[in-house]
Order: C-alpha cells, then sequence, then structure tokens
C-alpha cells in the first residue's frame, strides 16, 4: 500500500498518508494490553533499521552485514548522553545517534563503496564482530560486558492522566514508549518515502542496474554509493537508540552476528527494497517469541529443552533460506503476486 | 631484559605462524569454492565446526583422536556436496546477493543446531600432540609438539591441494570446468559434477582446520567465527582467486593479529584484520595477488 502511494503521488500525499497511518496505529496502540504495546515499540524500532538495510540492499544492491554494528553506535550514544544529561529530552538522544551512526558509516563506507558483493559483505561482518570487543574493552565509556542502563522511558503526567484504573499506570507506562517509537518510525519511514522517489533514489537503482550507463548520464557512483551507505547507518543508529530507550540498557552481547542475521531476515521476510516489507519485518520481530512458540506446539518440542532454546535461530535462518530460494521478493511479493492472481 | 623482549617476539612469531597456518588453510578452501562457483561460502567455518561436533564429540566417548578426524572430515565433505546440490545449485544465474543472503541464512541455521544438539561441552577436546613448550637446559624453545603437528598438517593439505590442482587430471579438469564452463561441458567435461567436488574438496579442507583449531581448546559452535572472519580477510585480500595469495595473506594476518595481541589490545585485534582488509583492497581492489582483470560491459 506504502508503495503505490509514494509512487504515485506527490510529497504532500506522502506526508498526509504518514499521518494518517501513523495516528491510526497510536490508535490501535490504546486498545492493545500492556504487552502487546511493549512488542509493538520494540517493531517499530527494529522497523527502522530494516528501512535502512532494505534501502541499501534493495536500492543500491550493496549487501551489508554491518548494521548491527551501527545499531550499536547508536544504542552507546544514547545510553552515554542519557546518562550524562539526565534531563535532556530524548530528542537530543535520538538526533546524536542517528548523527553518529552516520558518521561512522561515512567512516565506513570510505572504502566499503569500493567493494563490490561478497567483498562488501565480508568486510561489514568483520567490522560486525570488531565494535563488541571494543565495546567491552573501553570499559570506562561503555560499562565494558556489563553494558549500561538508563532511566526507563516513563509517561509523562498528562499521558498517563489519560488512563484510568487500577493498572493505569502500567498501561500508560507501556503504551508511552510505543507511541514515540510509532512517531519516530513514522518521520523515518516518511523521509525514506520521499528518498525511494528523489532524484537520489532513482541514481542509485540506475548505480544498481547499470553503473557504466549511470556514469554515461553524469551519476558521481562513489558520491551516490556513500550516501547510501551513510543513510542506512544512520537508521540503524536512529533504531539502535530507540532500542536503548525501551530497553533502558545496553550490553554489546545483544550486537553481534546473530542480530545481523535476524535483521537481514526479517527484511527479506517483508520483502527487500519496500516501504511496507520493513513494516511487515519489523511486525515479524514483535511477534517472533509467539512465532516460535507456535513452531513449538506444532512439532511438539519441550521450549525448555536445549533444542527449544535455539529453535528460534533455526526457524528464522530456514524462513530466511527458503525466502530467497523460493520467494526472493518475500511477503511484500506474494501480496502482489495473490492480486495480480485475483484481479485475471 | 633484551632476551626477555627477543623471546617474547619469537613466540609470537611462532604463534601466529601456528595461528596463521590455519587461517591459511581456511583462506585456501574459501578460494576453492569461490573458483569453483563463485560463491563466497559464509557458512564455512560453521559448516566445519558442525563436523567437528559430530566427529570429535566421540572422543569424550573413548574412541581414537584420528578415527574421529576421519569421520569429522567425512562428515564436512559430505555436508559440503549436499549444500552445493541443495542450496548453491539452484542460484546460479540469479542475483549476486542471492547466494551471500542464502550462506548467511545457512550459517545462523548451523550454529544454532549445533548449539541445539550438543550443549556445550566443558571438558577440553584433548590433543594427541602436548601442547607443553620444549625444554631444552632450562631454556623453553617456544614450540610445542601440537604447533609442529598444526603446521605440518596444513603444509601436507596444501600439498596435496596444489598437487591435485596441478598435476592431476582431475585438477585440469575442475580448472576447466571453473574457467570456461560452456566450452569444457563441450568437450565432455561433466562441470556440475566437478562443481560439487569442489565443495567437497572445500568443505574437506575447512573441517580438517576445524578440528585443527578445536583440539586442546572447548568445542563450541563459535568456534571458528573470528577464524573465519580472518579466514575471508586473507582471501579477500590475496583476491579471492589465489590459492597461494590466501596463503601468504593467511599467514600475514596470523602473524599480526598475534602482535596486536600481545603488545597492544586483544579488542583490537578483530579491528586489525578490518584496517588489514580495507588497506590491501585499496591498494589493489581486485587483490594483491591477481591480475588485474578489467569488468566488461
Amino acid at each position: 500500500m506504502f508503495r503505490t502511494v509514494s509512487q504515485r503521488y506527490p510529497t504532500g500525499f506522502r506526508l498526509v498518508a504518514t499521518v494518517v497511518l501513523c495516528a491510526v496505529a497510536l490508535a490501535i496502540t490504546f486498545v492493545l494490553t500492556p504487552l502487546d504495546d511493549s512488542k509493538l515499540a520494540g517493531g517499530a524500532a527494529m522497523s527502522i533499521v530494516i528501512l535502512g538495510l532494505s534501502w541499501l540492499i534493495g536500492w543500491s544492491g550493496q549487501v551489508s552485514l554491518g548494521n548491527a554494528g551501527f545499531m550499536a553506535i547508536g544504542a552507546y550514544t544514547t545510553a552515554i548522553w542519557a546518562n550524562h544529561h539526565t534531563t535532556s529530552p530524548i530528542i537530543w538522544s535520538l538526533f546524536l545517534s542517528t548523527v553518529l551512526g552516520g558518521v561512522s558509516g561515512f567512516v565506513l563506507a570510505l572504502p566499503a563503496t569500493r567493494l563490490r558483493g561478497p567483498y562488501l559483505a565480508g568486510m561489514t561482518l568483520a567490522f560486525s564482530f570488531a565494535v563488541a570487543p571494543l565495546a567491552i574493552d573501553s570499559r570506562s565509556l561503555t560499562g565494558g560486558s556489563g553494558g549500561l542502563f538508563i532511566n526507563f522511558l516513563n509517561s509523562p503526567s498528562w499521558f498517563a492522566n489519560l488512563f484510568s484504573g487500577s493498572d493505569a499506570l502500567v498501561k500508560a507506562n507501556a503504551q508511552w514508549p510505543a507511541d514515540v517509537a510509532i512517531v519516530v518510525a513514522a518521520v523515518a519511514f516518511f523521509f525514506m518515502a520521499n528518498l525511494f522517489r528523489s532524484r537520489t533514489g532513482r541514481a542509485l537503482r540506475l548505480v544498481r542496474d547499470n553503473e557504466v550507463a549511470a556514469e554515461l548520464v553524469g551519476v558521481n557512483l562513489q558520491r551516490t554509493r556513500t550516501l547510501a551507505f551513510v543513510i542506512s547507518a544512520a537508521y540503524a543508529g536512529l533504531g539502535g537508540s530507540m532500542m536503548t530507550l525501551l530497553s533502558g540498557s545496553v550490553t554489546p552481547q545483544t550486537y553481534g552476528l546473530t542480530l545481523s542475521i535476524l535483521l537481514l531476515t526479517l527484511m527479506v521476510l517483508g520483502g527487500i527494497g519496500t516501504l511496507s516489507g520493513a513494516v511487515i519485518g519489523g511486525l515479524i520481530y514483535s511477534y517472533s517469541d509467539n512465532i516460535v512458540s507456535i513452531v513449538n506446539k506444532v512439532t511438539g518440542v519441550n521450549p525448555t529443552s536445549t533444542f527449544g532454546a535455539n529453535l528460534k535461530g533455526i526457524v528464522f535462518g530456514v524462513l530466511l533460506i527458503l525466502t530467497m530460494m523460493l520467494a526472493p521478493r518475500g511477503l511484500v511479493g506474494l501480496g502482489s503476486y495473490l492480486r495480480r492472481l485475483v484481479r485475471r | 631484559m633484551g632476551t626477555f623482549l627477543a623471546s617474547r617476539v619469537m613466540t609470537d612469531i611462532f604463534g601466529g605462524l601456528a595461528t596463521g597456518a590455519v587461517v591459511a588453510l581456511i583462506a585456501l578452501s574459501l578460494v576453492i569454492i569461490w573458483q569453483s562457483t563463485h560463491v563466497l561460502n559464509f557458512a564455512q567455518g560453521a559448516m566445519g565446526m558442525f563436523a567437528t561436533f559430530v566427529g570429535m564429540n566421540l572422543v569424550f566417548h573413548g574412541l581414537n583422536y584420528w578415527l574421529c578426524l576421519l569421520l569429522s572430515v567425512v562428515t564436512g565433505m559430505v555436508l559440503g556436496g549436499v549444500t552445493e546440490r541443495v542450496l548453491i545449485r539452484p542460484l546460479y544465474g540469479k542475483p549476486e546477493i542471492n547466494p551471500i543472503v542464502v550462506m548467511i541464512g545457512f550459517l545462523g541455521v548451523i550454529e544454532a543446531v549445533i548449539a541445539s544438539i550438543w550443549t556445550t561441552n566443558i571438558t577440553m577436546l584433548p590433543s594427541p600432540f602436548s601442547q607443553i613448550y620444549y625444554q631444552s637446559a632450562g631454556h623453553t624453545i617456544l614450540v610445542s609438539p601440537f604447533i609442529f603437528y598444526e603446521v605440518a598438517l596444513v603444509a601436507i593439505v596444501v600439498i596435496a591441494i596444489a598437487l591435485l590442482f596441478r598435476r592431476t587430471n582431475l585438477g585440469l579438469q575442475m580448472r576447466a570446468a571453473a574457467l570456461a564452463p560452456e566450452v569444457s561441458r563441450l568437450l565432455g567435461v561433466r562441470v556440475g559434477r566437478l562443481l560439487t567436488l569442489g565443495w567437497i574438496l572445500s568443505t574437506g579442507v575447512g573441517t580438517l582446520a576445524a578440528v585443527v583449531v578445536s583440539t586442546g581448546q572447548v568445542l563450541a559452535p563459535t568456534n571458528m567465527d573470528g577464524i573465519f572472519v580472518s579466514a575471508f580477510i586473507a582471501a579477500a585480500v590475496g583476491g579471492l582467486e589465489s590459492p597461494l595469495g590466501a596463503i601468504i595473506a593467511g599467514l600475514a594476518i596470523g602473524l599480526t593479529e598475534q602482535f596486536i595481541l600481545d603488545f597492544w589490545s586483544t579488542s583490537i585485534a578483530p579491528l586489525s584484520g578490518v584496517i588489514v582488509l580495507v588497506i590491501g583492497l585499496s591498494l589493489r581492489p581486485q587483490g594483491l595477488f591477481t591480475k588485474h582483470v578489467s569488468r566488461r560491459v
């Protein structure tokens, strides 16, 4: 839905569409349970990162496994800033993390954009591996392997007053972070929807499909690829910042290879290079534990056994492989395929 | 003080070369797969580790080390062949990112499968050779029998592979199949089979490396993660096309990381790999050891 909107209509329409969809999402959080609210909050944060990765892989054809590393940079920036400036509004944390994510993306892009395909994937993988040990070692800044803790994103009093009943505060404190995450995601999606239709977006697709043609029409390959990389890293930084705000903590172990693989899986499952694909990927992240427990029930695996504990990795890895081999355009692609089938 | 430093440097050189030898071996196995199918096998380390778990776990049940080693390598080979047939073959001719994504997914699956089948064993996998440094008249001679075993094993495998590709008919066919599949097919070479054989050979070598890495260590699913990254860097700096380049770069990276580990900091070592890769590829994007190849429009 989002994609057709962004293709056919001007910026003003995209703005209205974003506001309406965001309002609908916010309205939904009012009727959800506190548990669902916090799941949705994580999904919204994750969808920002997925969107950034989707932009990089889908639109510029650069496969990066480094976005978990950029998430870590955003996550730590937020934690360190929030601990030194406890009263500063979260918008500053989000802004700083996005900028630092982008800046570190720029540094990595200098060599990365010269590489193609497997070289790039391998280099960013190596970067992903390097982040956690660095974070563990810089103890004075990052709190070492124990990580850092910040205050929870508790609801302001005016928001809490909207609710009544015995567990009003519980509901308000669960919903407020979700609503913040949804608004932040809406801004990120709006920006990306415009980027998709922009000159840069078109140039990027041309660079992906035919470098020579792109150069002939005057596209600067290096600059375009670097810009794509920087924006993707900035989105990862923003998402990482949101993750820290939501969980109230950051640990180096969170941001390793497993997360990079999960990001890739969610993006491919949703649909590479689409806005709606990133939303679907975020929703799958929200309810990934539910999906795994369904698999648990169907297969009769004991969730507390060692096999059950690792089922998530197996299920999502298998889903990634199957999607890539059988339906590389993901659920979004499946949706448009079904639509065409119905119309015929 | 001078002698202390000298002995520390010597220890690092031997230790670095021993690590580098294993890195070189995995880098070589990556090059074999790359040459035959133009896929970078991101799951190479994990596949080797899976096979190591299958075979070497039996050591704890009283089986002979060498028998287990053989079993591991055979398991690795079977896994490699099946992977090529099932996961890679359908992807030939598809966009470059498809096999990359599939192999990354496979990496995730294998690590999760290993962790779900075998509970992490806290006992070390016993080594058939002593890991204690030789002593001579009160002086430590910085090399242990295990290091000799490590280096000798790697040398034998490298020489065997070089002979296979350079001296045998089969090796010639494999090179032909990789270089010009269509022409080879016309000349009667069973290209499909040879590509599978390339994978079988490569995962066999990768498994051997994984067994060596895990010997004298705790068997853990992620044993190979760091080493795989180093090996990838070595293969990439060497140019992915060049077996000799991969080996030289592997040894160099082993040495570099060992010195950084010892003289600077453990946490910088992974980052140093990235820096080596960046510098290497900036100097020659197509790798230090390959002839210049221009991409056609």
